[in-house]
Formats: C-alpha cells, sequence, structure tokens
C-alpha cells in the first residue's frame, strides 16, 4: 500500500514537472520577462534601498516610461545601484571595447561607485543569431551591439528597445549625439525615433596605393570616366587595378552599389526596399553587369571569390592591387605600421567618382554608423539612464583621447598627435554634404542574404546582371 | 538473475531513468519540431499560427532543393570515398605495409583528432590562389600544368569536390582502422586454404574477405551516412557555403532561416527533413545487410 502510495506521489510530481515545463513554454512572452526581471531587480535594489523600494522598483521595470519620469537627471548621480550587463563583438583589448571598458571604469571610479558592469564577446557573425535567441526568451542584456538596419527593425517592431529620442531628451543628453550619426542610424531604420546609439561614424570610398598611381602615371580621378581609364591603365601597366573581399561578399556588393548610386541616384536602394522601383531596374541591372565585366577584364586577378577582406586589404598595402573600396575603419589597419609596408603617406582615399553630378553629388558619401548599440527595454531604469547620461556627455572626448577616432558624439578636444589616416577620413567626413548607405542596409535579412551570395557567381561569371538581379526581386516578392 | 529480469516493477526500475531521459532529451526536441513547423516567424518576435503552408513553401523553395541537391551529392561521394579509401588503406596495412604499418596508421588516423577549423584553414591554404598560389596550384604550376592552375573553391564546378576530398581525408583514417581491427579477426588458415585452392587477390578480396567484412562495411556506411547528412562544420570552415550557394547544405540553409531570417517555423520543416532522410537513408542501408552473403 505504501508503496503504491510513493509511487501515486512520484507520478504526480512527474506530471506537474511537465505541466509546469509545457506552461512556461506556452505562456505568454510578457509573463515571462517579469520572472526574468524579478530576481535582478530585487538583487540590485533590495541593499541601496531596503524592502519598500523594491516594489516601486520592479513595477517600474515592467513600464520603462514611469521609471524615466519618475527620475530628475539634471542634479548629482545619486549612485544608485546598478549592474549591467553588455554584450559585443569586440574584444575588451580592442577598439570599441577600450571605449566600452574604459567608460564604464571611469563611471564606477568618477561618479558611481554602486555601479558595476560584464562585458561579453560574440563573434560579429554570431551575434543576430545570439540575440534573436536572446530576445526570445526575454533575456536580452542591458546594452548590446547590434547591426543597424533591418536587423534593428525586427527588434523596435517587436518592442524589444528602448526609445533613445525620448529618453535621451528627458535625461537631456540629446546635443552629445552628433547630428549626422543620428540622422544616418534614424534613415537606416526607416523611423522617425531614435533606437540605436552610434559607435562610429565612417565615411567609404576608395583607398588607392600612390606608388602605383605614379607608376601607372594615374591621377585620382573625380568621374566615373577617369575611374575606368584609369583602371585600364593600371592593367596596361601590368598592374592588378582592383582588389576586393569576393569570400568576404559585402565588399563585392559594396562596388555595385558605388555604381548604381552614383548612377541612380542617392536613395536609389531606398526606393527599391520600397517597392517604388524594381531591383531589376536596367540601371541596377548595369551596376551588376559593371561589377562582371571588371571581373572578366582580370580586374580583381585570379580567384577573386576566394579573397577575404584582410587579404584584400593587404594585398593594398603591400603593393600587389592598386584599389581597394572600404570604411574609414580600414585606418586602423593602416595605422598600424606592421601590416603596412606603404607606410604613413603610401595610401591615399578618394570618394567614389561621380558620373552626373546632377544624380548623385561629389559631396555625398556612402556613410554609416558601424555596429550601433542598443538598449533592453525591460531592464531599462533610473541607474542604467544615469549611466547613459554619462556615457554621452563622455563618448566623444573618450574615443578622440583614447583611439584618435570619431564615434558620432561631439567632443571637445582635440587629439594632438593624430594619424595622417585618421586626418583623412575626418577631412572626408566634414566635406560630407549628404549621406547614402551601402548596397544592403534596406534589405531584409533573407534579401540581404541572397544579394551577397548571389554576388559571388556573379564574379564567376556563373549568372548574369539580369539573374543576380532577378534573384534578388524573387526573394523580395516572397516576403 | 531469471527471478530479478521476471519482474515487471525492477525492469521498470532499469529502464525508467534512461527511459525518461531520451524521451526528455530527443523525444520531447522531435516532438517540439513538429509543433513549431506549424508556425511562421521567430517565438518571441513574430510568432504565428501557419498550418501547413510551412511545408507547401518547401516545394516551390528553389534554394532548398538546391541544397538537397548539395546534399545528395556530397553524401553520395564523401560515404563512398570514406568507406571505400577506409578499406583500402585497411587492407594495405594487413597485406603491404605489414613492417611500417603502425606508423603508416597513426599518421593516417591523425586527422580524424584535428579540429574541423583547423583541417579548413590547411586545406584553405592548399587550395589558395590569391594572394599566392597554395600547396595544389603551386604544385601544377611546377609541373607544368598552368592550364590547371584555379581557384579551386572559389567555382561552383570545383568547390564541393574540393570539400568532398577534404572530408573523405579527414575520416578514412577513422574507418580504415575499424576495417583493420576486422581484418585481424580473419583467421590466416583460410586465407591460406583459398590460396592453395589458387584464388587470385581479387578473387581473395572478392569471394572471401568482403563477404567476412560485410557487416562491418554496412556499419561503417551508416556511421558515414549519418555523419555525412548533418554536413555542416567542415563546409562552414572551408567555403562557408559558397560560392553562392554551390556548397550549402540543408543543415546550413536550416540555421540560415532559424537564426538569420528570424523562420524558426520553416527551419524545422526542414529539421524534419534532414530527421527523414536520416531515418530512410539507413533503414535502406541496412537492407543490404544480407546475413547470407
Amino acid at each position: 500500500m505504501k508503496k503504491r502510495i510513493v509511487a501515486a506521489l512520484l507520478s504526480a510530481l512527474m506530471v506537474t514537472g511537465l505541466m509546469t515545463g509545457c506552461g512556461n513554454s506556452g505562456s505568454d512572452a510578457a509573463d515571462s520577462a517579469n520572472t526574468s526581471d524579478a530576481p535582478a531587480q530585487t538583487e540590485s535594489d533590495a541593499p541601496a534601498e531596503g524592502d519598500d523600494a523594491a516594489a516601486p522598483e520592479a513595477d517600474a521595470g515592467s513600464d520603462t516610461a514611469d521609471a524615466a519620469a519618475s527620475g530628475d537627471f539634471t542634479g548629482a548621480d545619486p549612485q544608485l545601484e546598478k549592474h549591467i550587463k553588455i554584450l559585443t563583438i569586440w574584444a575588451e583589448d580592442n577598439d570599441n571595447g577600450i571605449l566600452l571598458n574604459k567608460i564604464c571604469e571611469n563611471y564606477q571610479k568618477d561618479v558611481n561607485p554602486n555601479f558595476t558592469w560584464e562585458y561579453e564577446m560574440v563573434a560579429a557573425d554570431n551575434l543576430q543569431q545570439k540575440i534573436a535567441t536572446l530576445a526570445a526568451s526575454n533575456d536580452l542584456p542591458d546594452m548590446f551591439a547590434y547591426e543597424a538596419g533591418t536587423p534593428l527593425l525586427t527588434l523596435i517592431e517587436a518592442d524589444k528597445i528602448v526609445n533613445l529620442s525620448q529618453e535621451l531628451e528627458k535625461i537631456g543628453v540629446m546635443n552629445y549625439l552628433n547630428e549626422g550619426a543620428v540622422g544616418i542610424m534614424k534613415s537606416l531604420s526607416g523611423t522617425s525615433e531614435l533606437y540605436d546609439l552610434p559607435l562610429g561614424l565612417n565615411a567609404e570610398g576608395f583607398w588607392y596605393n600612390k606608388a602605383l598611381f605614379e607608376q601607372a602615371g594615374c591621377e585620382v580621378p573625380k568621374t566615373w570616366d577617369e575611374f575606368e581609364e584609369v583602371l585600364t591603365k593600371l592593367d596596361a601597366a601590368g598592374i592588378q587595378p582592383l582588389s576586393t573581399g569576393g569570400a568576404d561578399k559585402w565588399l563585392a556588393t559594396r562596388l555595385i552599389n558605388a555604381y548604381a548610386v552614383r548612377t541612380c541616384g542617392n536613395d536609389i536602394m531606398t526606393k527599391t526596399a520600397n517597392g517604388e522601383v524594381s531591383y531589376t531596374d536596367p540601371g541596377l541591372v548595369a551596376a551588376a553587369d559593371k561589377l562582371q565585366e571588371w571581373s572578366q577584364k582580370g580586374y580583381f586577378g585570379e580567384g577573386v571569390t576566394t579573397v577575404d577582406a584582410n587579404t584584400a586589404g593587404s594585398m593594398l598595402m603591400s603593393g600587389k592591387a592598386a584599389i581597394f573600396y572600404n570604411g574609414s575603419w580600414f585606418t586602423q589597419n593602416l595605422a598600424d605600421e606592421s601590416q603596412n609596408p606603404a607606410g604613413k603617406d603610401g595610401i591615399g582615399f578618394f570618394n567614389i567618382p561621380i558620373a552626373d553630378e546632377s544624380i548623385s553629388s561629389a559631396t555625398s558619401y556612402s556613410m554609416n554608423c558601424g555596429n550601433i548599440l542598443a538598449l533592453d527595454k525591460g531592464k531599462y531604469d533610473d541607474g542604467t539612464a544615469w549611466f547613459l547620461k554619462y556615457f554621452c556627455e563622455n563618448m566623444g572626448d573618450l574615443a578622440m583621447n583614447e583611439l584618435s577616432t570619431v564615434k558620432g558624439y561631439t567632443y571637445t578636444v582635440q587629439a594632438e598627435d593624430m594619424d595622417p589616416y585618421t586626418l583623412m577620413v575626418l577631412d572626408a567626413i566634414n566635406e560630407s554634404t549628404e549621406g547614402f548607405g551601402w548596397w544592403e542596409a534596406k534589405m531584409v535579412s533573407e534579401v540581404s542574404k541572397t544579394a551577397q551570395e548571389n554576388v559571388q557567381p556573379l564574379l564567376n561569371g556563373d549568372m548574369t546582371g539580369q539573374e543576380y538581379m532577378q534573384s534578388i526581386q524573387d526573394v523580395y516578392d516572397n516576403q | 538473475m531469471n527471478k530479478v529480469l521476471g519482474n515487471k516493477k525492477a525492469i521498470a526500475l532499469f529502464v525508467g531513468p534512461a527511459f525518461i531521459l531520451y524521451t526528455v532529451l530527443v523525444m520531447v526536441p522531435v516532438i517540439w519540431s513538429l509543433y513549431y513547423s506549424l508556425y511562421a516567424g521567430s517565438p518571441g518576435l513574430k510568432w504565428e499560427f501557419a498550418g501547413l503552408k510551412n511545408y507547401i513553401n518547401l516545394f516551390s523553395d528553389k534554394n532548398f532543393l538546391k541544397a538537397l541537391g548539395v546534399n545528395f551529392k556530397y553524401i553520395s561521394v564523401v560515404v563512398i570515398g570514406q568507406v571505400g579509401f577506409g578499406l583500402l588503406m585497411a587492407l594495405m596495412f594487413k597485406f603491404w605495409l605489414r613492417k611500417c604499418k603502425t606508423v603508416v596508421r597513426t599518421l593516417v588516423f591523425f586527422p580524424v583528432v584535428l579540429p574541423t577549423v583547423a583541417v579548413g584553414q590547411l586545406f584553405a591554404k592548399i587550395y589558395e590562389i590569391q594572394p599566392n598560389y597554395g600547396l595544389l596550384n603551386s604544385f601544377l604550376s611546377k609541373i607544368g600544368l598552368q592550364s590547371m592552375v584555379q581557384p579551386w573553391l572559389g567555382q561552383e564546378k570545383t568547390a564541393l569536390w574540393a570539400l568532398c576530398v577534404m572530408d573523405i581525408w579527414v575520416a578514412m583514417g577513422f574507418y580504415s582502422v575499424i576495417f583493420y581491427g576486422a581484418l585481424l579477426d580473419i583467421p590466416d588458415d583460410i586465407l591460406e586454404a583459398a590460396r592453395v585452392d589458387g584464388a587470385s587477390g581479387f578473387q581473395l578480396f572478392r569471394r572471401i574477405l568482403l563477404p567476412l567484412l560485410w557487416p562491418m562495411v554496412i556499419t561503417s556506411t551508416v556511421f558515414s551516412f549519418s555523419g555525412t547528412v548533418k554536413m555542416f562544420e567542415s563546409a562552414l570552415a572551408l567555403t562557408k557555403g559558397g560560392p553562392g550557394a554551390a556548397t550549402k547544405s540543408l543543415s546550413m540553409y536550416m540555421y540560415d532561416n532559424a537564426f538569420t531570417y528570424y523562420k524558426v517555423g520553416y527551419a524545422s520543416v526542414i529539421a524534419i527533413v534532414i530527421f527523414l532522410i536520416c531515418v530512410v537513408g539507413s533503414a535502406i542501408i541496412n537492407k543490404f545487410d544480407v546475413k547470407d552473403y
């Protein structure tokens, strides 16, 4: 009899366990958000403010607007106890990783000793997957790196991230963000409000090896016709005119974009994304054909689809290729003497040559803000807001002092021994009157993946320009 | 013993924990996939009931059909290559390389323990064409076959075969060791007797060795098949599925759908297809397992 009772109890326990498991998986997302937030709130708030404070804070966690509204952000930092998690794609000793850790360290040291942080890094390739998984389980980190444009839009639509236009206004730091950067980010996500923080302000264009240009008797081209002449001259002189990262794909599609924008207008890719213009528009097909023509003429050398971005860059620096399209982040490689045999003055930069000034002007640049930072809506509270305030106020100067780069925030200091390559980029950014995005910026992930994948058969001649654009259109139509 | 095993409660006690673990770890995810396959989008982001739409879309999806084609070509070449070369190696150890067989066996087995990413990097260097010729292209160029120099990984017509070569090289050592073990179990007097009866080398293999090794051939084929159906990490390490989608397998396409396109429902349908290929493929291979060869 006893055995039966024990067996019945155990069975009941198992059934309950199973039901609990099923219940969690099937329940509303909002429920699990509250559950996962609760311990975090209690942990961070209880020691500082006691039991009384824990209840209102927990409520505030579920409603971001209330939390921020309750605070006054004009005075001194109230030194709230706060632990934040940051997920990025940069190592702690590299690029933005240095800046993010440094700003947390400074905030803790100079402003709020009760602030702690946890820094985690994932490979750039895994970022989207990691964020998608965390978003699905309502466990996004407080602050995380992400991709601007359509990927971010998915999170905005799912109401997962903080509306920064509202929050930055509330805490009074909107003016610390570079207006150009804000404009670029809003236009990339196609929203009137801002949902992300910049971590770069980049201009893209052609980097060229000055010695090879001199050897072939070439001048920096201003128009597309001159550019074609330069390519022909370099080729005739036995120099490989171009290098591109065909294995990484995105560098090759940037070249299609360059021609498409200059011949069809700066907003051509926005129009295609909106459905106003078809991807099989003759102008875009001509752009794809142009890339194939260069490849078939051998301008990229042998096996372009096996060359990755790093190899392509080092081919330019070591004088194996004359021209390489890339963004201003490439200055990091150029400034590194061990990587750049061409030296401090060996590489030059020019904007994408124009085809017709009335279609796309010479002072319009392909610009972007690199990978951006977003904040999880569920975990955003007063503690985060105070840190955010410090972040926006100090990031501009910190980036200038530490890395001599512009990150999309206003800065007061001038880096004294700024690298010549950084200056070159700053000149371009200052000269620009209008910006446009990259080839895939407005495409949803499936269209973007198709555009990148099929650029390899296009380069190899396995697909015509028409077929390439049609393949993109087909996926677009299925969305 | 009979008393214990005749007791149903005792059986339940022994089998129960393992059965529960198996159910939770294997059966629940499979059933979960079936449930997911009826939905569109990604859980937590956009998640709507779609009925059988995902299944219907599957048959008109060119990318899926292409990935399926890639999988079949890859499986047929790699399974035959791994098992075939494995068997050949084992015969070599047994009959030709008696003296240095230990050294050769260690060398051949070595790639099995190498991480896939490292092997991918190694072969990417072997097939390299820019900025410098890799081992293969420089060899071809040296022996005067300049016309054969080509971007092996950069063109559709060679990329998949280049990948197959890598995967055969990696795993054939494993199968050679399995076959060698089986060969050692065959008594020498049987071979001796066949030789006395005047059997030639090929006849010896066809009439004596192969029938005795047959169960091992079937087992190895099932191993190799289930390993190749998953085709993912080696292709990712060597070609990233490129050029275009020339080396993109079903698993990679499933991954893209789940984690890049946020179509977990559709990815679940592809997972079910992979599961079915595994089940049907293994069943077909087992059909060849004839007891009286």
